[in-house]
């Protein structure tokens, strides 16, 4: 048994520090809300509130008692999974996000396996083929990266995309105006659009996706290129590849070997720009009217929904400690070298 | 919890070294130009920047030379107003978030490998700092500043914080080289205390990739400002911001105007492009 729990050290603590990390995170949040200048209540209400109701407010606020009463409540709720009430709507913090977050996890999980595979290519062409017209065009941009923020490209795409060639429909929401959405199954719109026997609907959903999807791959593939571009050049460059070289290893064999040895480095970056793309997606979905979890919470700072914007801070980060442990524990598989306790390795 | 540094810190070394002296300057004009447009075009803006002037959607080179927008604002003396505002955020960003890199970064370097209570708290407070790191700048900026209201200060303490975390972890990193160099021990052995050491020589030594990384610093908080004034929480309507510039002209892009976003847009990106470029030539001085 204490050897079990030996060989697997690693794996259980990593896995342990999740929920320490979300703790983390909820008492940040929990001060943050604290720390608001003036009196919360007035600010959310704009200050018109019947002087019967504001108690009840204040305890919907999670502001009544002394501040252990409030830190202990708050995390009774949380260990709950209560987040509170939307003050606009009145339901439930986590079922707004329930609803909305698969949207997003559909337009940001397409665009990051879009990046990816373009990346990839790319990256493989600047390396092996540097002086090629496209590799010259894609390692200029590349060295850009970050330089054209998305929401810059996502007007200019407007622009040329819809407003002068009318190749894209309008940038107003997910479906063609007069079009039912087809009922909830999953809270994936694609995935519900095919489940509902509505062909019609997905066609349109996609045609609306494509300009935002064009943006974060456009607007991410830079940075990607560039920082897949330096793994594939470290493990180019290394000893395991000259010795490939030297003992008349194929051209085919060096490459695999190379883009192997890159793996690792991979999926930390894909991870951080999954992390990227979720900013991103909140910027786009109120540009494009797709209505996630973004548009909901740009939607909730001009209410002043107070609870909303807590939940949705503590849901974003659930969701990417959530992908960083996964891209921890996949980096441990693919390479068990960062196994051995240290906490950290350099990329 | 690992993000690979290179993803926001500037890479060590160009693709191509700079050598000739004369390079290195023309890199820095960009940059020279857009200060110099920061400090004198608020006096150049031909009209009042908040106020209406003329007809909305008015094309540009004409009357208004780069038109109106679609409340009929004049969109050259918007964005001449703009770059100031824009361009002071972004360096007290800079400014605030290389100080807490020096503090925090020298502070968890020098200390994190101690044993005892000291060596703990410095160890905590750096797996704090990159927790932090792992939730996007965006979505931290969203909500503080929807909390603390839109105004430059907020912005600033905001923008800062959620920079900072990049320049303590250079910081740190740069500490923890130095801190293996014969002199630092020669300088120890001589009896002088850690806070001395610290200020006196691993800080000198760190100062050099610091300082090359406050131009991609700055190249961030000009995103990061326009990315929250574009979403609508950052300084309220109708100061003149890039951000909520662009934001109010994509409903004018989408009819075919394109010159009330694309003049904001535009003056963003040569912003971060002559940082970049301030960037580079600054680390060519090191190479």
């Amino acid at each position: 048994m204490k050897r079990w729990f030996a060989r697997r050290r690693w794996w259980l603590l990593r896995v342990a520090a999740l929920p320490v990390h979300l703790a983390v995170f909820a008492l940040v949040v929990f001060f943050l809300v604290r720390a608001i200048p003036g009196d919360p209540v007035l600010t959310v209400t704009g200050g018109q509130i019947d002087p019967s109701r504001y108690e009840e407010v204040r305890t919907a606020l999670g502001l009544g008692g002394t501040i252990w009463d409030q830190l202990g409540r708050y995390a009774a709720n949380l260990a709950r999974l209560d987040l509170g009430s939307s003050l606009l709507s009145g339901r439930t913090v986590l079922e707004e996000f329930a609803s909305r977050l698969p949207a997003t996890l559909e337009l940001v999980t397409i665009s990051l396996v879009l990046t990816l595979l373009v990346s990839t290519a790319l990256g493989l062409l600047v390396l092996l083929r540097p002086r090629n017209v496209v590799s010259r065009v894609v390692s200029a941009y590349s060295r850009t990266a970050g330089g054209v923020p998305d929401f810059c490209l996502g007007v200019l795409f407007i622009f040329v995309f819809y407003a002068s060639l009318q190749w894209a429909p309008a940038p107003l929401g997910r479906l063609d105006p007069g079009m039912t959405a087809p009922p909830a199954v999953t809270g994936f719109p694609l995935v519900d659009a095919l489940a509902g026997g509505r062909p019609d609907a997905f066609v349109s959903m996609l045609a609306h996706l494509t300009l935002p999807v064009l943006v974060l791959v456009v607007a991410q593939s830079a940075i990607f290129v560039r920082l897949l571009a330096a793994a594939l050049t470290d493990a180019l460059d290394s000893q395991p590849t000259r010795f490939m070289i030297a003992s008349g290893a194929g051209r085919r064999a060096v490459v695999w070997s190379i883009l192997r040895r890159a793996l690792p480095p991979m999926v930390t970056m894909a991870g951080v720009i999954y992390g990227y793309m979720l900013g991103g997606a909140v910027v786009l979905e109120s540009l494009f009217g797709l209505g996630g979890i973004g548009q909901y919470a740009v939607d909730a700072v001009n209410s002043a929904d107070l609870p909303a914007l807590q939940g949705f801070l503590l849901v974003i980060a659930a969701l990417t400690l959530v992908v960083f442990l996964v891209v921890d524990l996949v980096v441990m598989i693919l390479d068990p070298r960062r196994r051995s306790g240290r906490t950290e390795v350099s990329a | 919890m690992s993000v690979p540094t290179a993803v926001v810190v500037a890479s060590p070394r160009p693709r191509r070294a700079i050598r000739s002296e004369t390079t290195r300057w023309l890199l820095a004009v960009p940059a020279a130009v857009v200060v110099l447009v920061a400090i004198v075009g608020p006096a150049l803006a031909p009209y009042d920047p908040t106020r209406v002037i003329g007809p909305p959607g008015r094309e540009p080179f004409g009357r208004y030379a780069l038109g109106t927008d679609s409340a009929g604002l004049d969109v050259l003396s918007r964005v001449l107003v703009a770059t100031r505002t824009n361009l002071l955020i972004a360096l007290a960003v800079v400014l605030a978030a290389t100080l807490v890199g020096l503090v925090l970064g020298a502070a968890i370097g020098m200390n994190e490998s101690r044993r005892g209570p000291l060596g703990t708290l410095a160890r905590a407070v750096n797996r704090f700092v990159d927790l932090f790191t792992a939730v996007p700048a965006v979505i931290v900026g969203l909500v503080a500043v929807a909390f603390f209201g839109g105004t430059v200060t907020v912005l600033v303490v905001v923008i800062a914080v959620v920079l900072a975390p990049i320049q303590v972890r250079l910081v740190r990193t740069e500490v923890l080289r130095v801190r293996g160099e014969a002199y630092l021990e020669a300088a120890r052995m001589a009896g002088f205390s850690e806070l001395r050491l610290t200020v006196r020589h691993v800080l000198p030594n760190s100062w050099g990739a610091v300082s090359e990384n406050m131009p991609v610093i700055f190249g961030m908080a000009v995103v990061l400002t326009a990315a929250l004034g574009f979403i609508g929480v950052g300084l309220p309507r109708p100061t003149p911001e890039w951000g909520s510039m662009i934001s109010l002209g994509a409903s004018d892009a989408a009819t075919g105007r394109w010159w009330a976003a694309a003049f904001p847009a535009l003056a963003l990106i040569v912003t971060v492009a002559a940082a970049s470029a301030l960037g580079t030539a600054l680390r060519a001085r090191r190479a």
